[in-house]
């Protein structure tokens, strides 16, 4: 059943401490604010509060769906996965640049289409963003890049110039996919419950999720296949 | 100096907001904290648990192997509930759970390890 997530005690420990950083950090920004008494200091507060609760609320959300795959109301789609990633861009931007970081498109595939669901494959970049911007260094932009794989697939991928994963951990991605979010699922330190909720998402679509391990960071990518129907963008 | 080991970037921005009168170093993990303190030695860290590699633990633990960086007073600010008591004998003063830990709280935990240290308690 897909919502093991929430019948496994450890995965909810797991679940409840990753959402439990957001709110606590709102909770800190918030009680700031009450002290805070410039008006630009207190404006930037108040927009990082917005941008950490949005993250928080998509997290949960996404979770839900999870919950929902089983009643297949997602339905396959042709998906411009441009667009798709243009619009994860446009929202996460704001929350890069508080983090110190950058995001930025490669675009090698402009035109064809993928057969997917545009709402879970958003989350899928979406959740391949936030792991890139966690553990990407400061000084390389993390890569949103869409390219074609054999003709029959397109391929979107987040690089990040951030340390590697230990080989350990990139053995148990290939070999056992991401069956649930563990302690140390991704990196050391890291919950990968947005990679679990990137995992289950792509398997439901019947697409492709792995990892490319470089020597100065790791590419996500899920590989979904192309549509004969073409883009009128 | 207080040395800042937090791997969020979000909880680093919000101390150096809060302890903006204090000289702060930030770490984003504690591999990179510890050859710091090989060469310099803080007037307090604030540690978190989880850590991107080494947890706050193995911080804790190298802090101890070395006379000069045992004697330096530590706060925890964690997710991870944990008490004084467990962790009194890292020598860590307080530990705030990042959920319910009150601004000025931190502030008056701060000025007091500072004071501590100073004073040679």
């Amino acid at each position: 059943m897909e919502s093991e997530v929430f019948s496994a005690n450890s995965s909810t420990v797991v679940v409840a401490h990753e959402l439990k950083a957001p709110l606590s950090l709102m909770r800190q920004l918030a009680l700031s604010l009450e002290l805070e008494r410039d008006i630009d200091r207190a404006h930037q507060i108040s927009e990082k509060i917005v941008v950490t609760s949005d993250r928080a609320i998509r997290q949960v959300n996404d979770l839900t769906k999870i919950a929902r795959l089983d009643e297949a109301l997602f339905e396959m789609e042709p998906v411009n996965p441009r667009m798709v990633c243009d619009d994860v861009v446009n929202e996460l931007w704001r929350l890069f640049r508080f983090n110190h970081r950058e995001l930025r498109l490669e675009y090698r595939n402009k035109k064809r289409l993928v057969v997917g669901n545009r709402q879970l494959l958003y989350s899928v970049v979406y959740n391949f963003c936030l792991n890139a911007m966690n553990y990407g260094g400061e000084e390389l932009p993390s890569i949103v890049s869409i390219s074609d794989k054999y003709g029959t697939k397109i391929r979107i991928a987040v690089r990040d110039f951030g340390p590697a994963i230990p080989t350990k951990i990139w053995r148990e991605i290939k070999d056992g996919f991401v069956k649930q979010p563990v302690d140390i699922a991704m990196r050391p330190g890291s919950s990968g419950l947005g990679l679990y909720i990137a995992a289950k998402f792509t398997n439901y679509m019947q697409g492709d999720f792995g990892l490319i391990r470089h020597r100065d960071g790791t590419s996500f990518y899920i590989d979904l296949p192309v549509s004969g129907q073409l883009s009128l963008v | 100096m207080i040395a800042i080991i937090e791997d969020d970037k979000g909880w680093e921005d919000y101390y150096q907001q809060l302890l903006a009168d204090y000289d702060l170093k930030c770490f984003h993990d504690g591999l990179a904290a510890v050859q710091w303190m090989d060469k310099t030695v803080p007037d307090l860290v604030i540690l978190d648990i989880l850590l991107t590699g080494p947890t706050g633990f193995a911080v804790l633990n190298e802090m101890q192997s070395y006379p000069e960086l045992a004697k330096v007073p530590v706060i925890v600010v964690s997710s991870v509930a944990m008490s004084e008591d467990e962790l009194a004998k890292y020598g860590v003063r307080a530990v705030f759970d990042k959920g319910d830990m009150m601004p000025q709280d931190l502030l008056k935990s701060v000025q007091a390890a500072l004071e501590g240290a100073r004073n040679g308690k």
